[in-house]
């Protein structure tokens, strides 16, 4: 038995949000590691702390309390500046609004995280149409956002997010703004990335299509983890 | 190109009405600051030309306290080894001694108060355009003695043509009257209405006579070649001459009232064209901001992929540059080519009698004159880029402290 390393790791850790001196408990007392390889989902519904806890594993936002390891390393010791290269180097996201860079092509959006790691621009070209191919949209890298589909944008995102070649890749509510063709069609190109380049993923969703594919169902309810359904790796 | 900058580039025309309209905004902004300073500069510079060239010179040396006096009293010598200094500077294009005072200048029945200068018939060419104002007759001559040349409004009202004889009184410098008849060789036509109706200009020799005089003189008019220069070559003058006996003006203190109308008239005109700029600013901070929140979500985004928040700060910054500079660049690209035209092709007032008469009372011909200068177009490129950057700052700071959680939170 091979003993899997963490990527994420919480470790007691609870976020609270002050609205107009009101505080309200988002999470509570959750522990949760991510091992390199898995394809996990957060589950639960509106208001159960799941995007909560993607964004505080995405050092998108800082715990009120406890910590959150990537590869070990606590993520609350580090600056603003850090945490914004470990986001570059180290992780991935893939947004329910597929958010591309309107402006730039499918390409130049695939390229663009590559580009801030400062590869140089024949690769990045290489590397963005590769990713292109492997999210079936060959041919179609100088298209901009706003000339394809959503299914097609939401492939961009996760060749976006592939492209810094990430330990982890964190989507939220991935397939939410997709018809269920489309969203099958996707999560099974994940699996088959995860499958085939063990890419870790984290999901944040409520939709079955997700769940039924997520090998761990980590179900969060009012802010705490109420149960785990599944295993980890593949 | 980096990625900054493309990035603001494509954004800038990401809305291209609403950057149209900015850049438009610019443009018109930037070309018309260039041509009011312009026209402005061209302007002044043809007044003052007009009022030194008519008055006393670029630079003026006098006696000891002539301009707080200005009578026969305060008097000064043009010697030998002063006319050789004058005319062997580089600096200076000509000068010419002068006798100032003033008479009575009659014709059978009228009377008229004028200020009469005595001149050197060949050096006053040299420095004033008095003599190329001869509407009929001709100029004093060199040896030819009691001639005048009047002012053509002065000849009218005195009734008197060329070949008339007209009768001079004063008070000459050992306070005996002076009286004497002057032929009118010349009347001149003069664009200042009170120069036209009290100017009479008889020769340097003549007035040392008539006023008893001497080989003294009132003042040395100095025409220089660059106008700039005026104050450098005053003080040039003024550090290598006996004070006591010689004191040297530049055109501003022998002038104080053009001189302020100079500087009042410049200030107006830096008011309106601030208040352009003030709107430009205005134009270019709407645009910027709009377009920051606009974009809310994906500031978020590419902070949340790992793009700094001083590279969103860069960013904004240089849409608000790139959008001055397109429109910085085409308001250039109007602005001189149309004030290179009208510095070669300047515009004679001929439709209205008024706007002509409001040239007049300043002392100038009624002819619309543009200089281009480069300090213009580069002040206004500054101007407009100085703006563009403080409008941009609130914008590019609201956009990089933005943090992605709040805006992913937000989605």
């Amino acid at each position: 038995m091979t003993e899997t390393t963490p990527i994420l790791q919480a470790i007691g850790v609870r976020k609270t949000y002050e609205t107009r001196g009101v505080e309200t408990q988002a999470l509570s007392e959750i522990d949760l590691s991510v091992a390199e390889g898995e394809f996990t989902a957060l589950a639960g519904p509106s208001g159960s702390g799941k995007t909560t806890l993607l964004n505080l594993m995405g050092a998108l936002d800082i715990p009120t309390q406890g910590e959150i390891r990537l590869d070990g390393e606590n993520l609350g010791n580090l600056t603003p500046a850090e945490l914004s290269r470990r986001r570059l180097h180290k992780l991935g996201f893939i947004f329910q609004a597929y958010n591309l860079i309107p402006v730039f092509s499918a390409a130049e959006n695939i390229e663009f995280v590559m580009e801030l790691q400062g590869v140089p621009h024949e690769e990045r070209r290489t590397r963005a149409l590769e990713l292109l191919e492997s999210v079936d949209l060959a041919g179609l890298g100088d298209k901009r956002p706003l000339e394809m589909s959503g299914g097609q944008q939401q492939r961009v995102a996760v060749a976006r997010a592939l492209a810094s070649r990430p330990r982890i890749i964190l989507a939220d509510e991935p397939t939410a703004n997709l018809d269920s063709k489309t969203a099958i069609r996707l999560l099974d190109l994940m699996l088959e990335l995860n499958r085939s380049q063990t890419t870790t993923f984290l999901f944040s969703s409520h939709d079955p299509l997700v769940l039924e594919r997520a090998r761990r169902r980590v179900w969060l309810r009012d802010g705490v983890i109420d149960r785990v359904e599944g295993g980890a790796a593949a | 190109m980096s990625l900054e900058w493309r990035l603001a580039w494509r954004n800038v025309w990401r809305n291209p009405r609403r950057t149209g309209l900015t850049v438009s905004a610019t443009v018109f902004a930037v070309a018309l600051l260039v041509l009011m300073s312009a026209l402005s500069t061209g302007m002044w510079e043809k007044i003052i030309d007009d009022s030194v060239s008519m008055g006393s010179g670029h630079v003026t040396l006098t006696g000891p306290n002539y301009l707080e006096e200005r009578t026969l009293e305060q008097y000064t010598y043009l010697d030998a080894p002063l006319a050789t200094r004058l005319g062997e500077n580089p600096a200076i294009a000509g000068y010419a001694p002068r006798v100032n005072a003033f008479g009575l200048l009659s014709d059978a029945d009228v009377t008229r108060g004028v200020m009469v200068i005595g001149v050197d018939p060949e050096l006053e060419k040299s420095v004033s355009s008095l003599p190329d104002r001869i509407k009929s007759g001709r100029f004093l001559e060199k040896g030819k003695n009691r001639e005048v040349v009047l002012g053509g409004r002065l000849a009218e009202i005195l009734g008197v043509k060329i070949g008339d004889q007209v009768l001079l009184y004063s008070v000459a410098y050992s306070l005996e009257s002076a009286y004497d008849l002057f032929s009118v060789a010349g009347i001149m036509h003069l664009p200042d209405p009170a120069l036209d109706r009290g100017l009479a200009l008889i020769s340097l020799a003549d007035a040392q006579a008539f006023f008893v005089y001497g080989n003294r003189i009132s003042e040395v008019a100095i025409r220089v070649r660059e106008a700039d220069h005026s104050a450098s070559l005053a003080e040039q003058l003024g550090s290598s001459l006996d004070p006591e006996k010689i004191e040297a003006h530049p055109w501003p203190e022998v002038m104080p009232d053009l001189a302020q109308t100079v500087v009042i008239d410049k200030l107006g005109m830096y008011l309106m064209l601030a208040i352009l700029v003030i709107v430009v600013a205005f134009g270019i901070f709407n645009t910027i901001l709009m377009a920051v929140l606009e974009r809310k979500r994906e500031f978020g985004v590419v902070l949340a992929l790992g793009l700094r928040p001083r590279a969103i700060f860069r960013i904004v910054y240089l849409e608000s540059i790139l959008l001055a500079g397109v429109g910085l660049t085409l308001g250039l690209l109007v602005a001189i080519p149309l004030v290179l035209y009208l510095q070669a092709n300047p515009i004679p007032i001929t439709n209205s009698e008024e706007m002509a008469a409001a040239f007049e009372m300043v002392g100038t011909d009624p002819v619309i004159y543009a200089k281009l200068i480069a300090n213009n177009p580069i002040l206004s490129a500054l101007t407009i880029l100085l703006v563009a950057l403080l409008a941009a700052l609130y914008p590019a700071i609201r956009a990089s402290q933005g943090k992605p959680v709040d805006v992913l939170r937000s989605l």
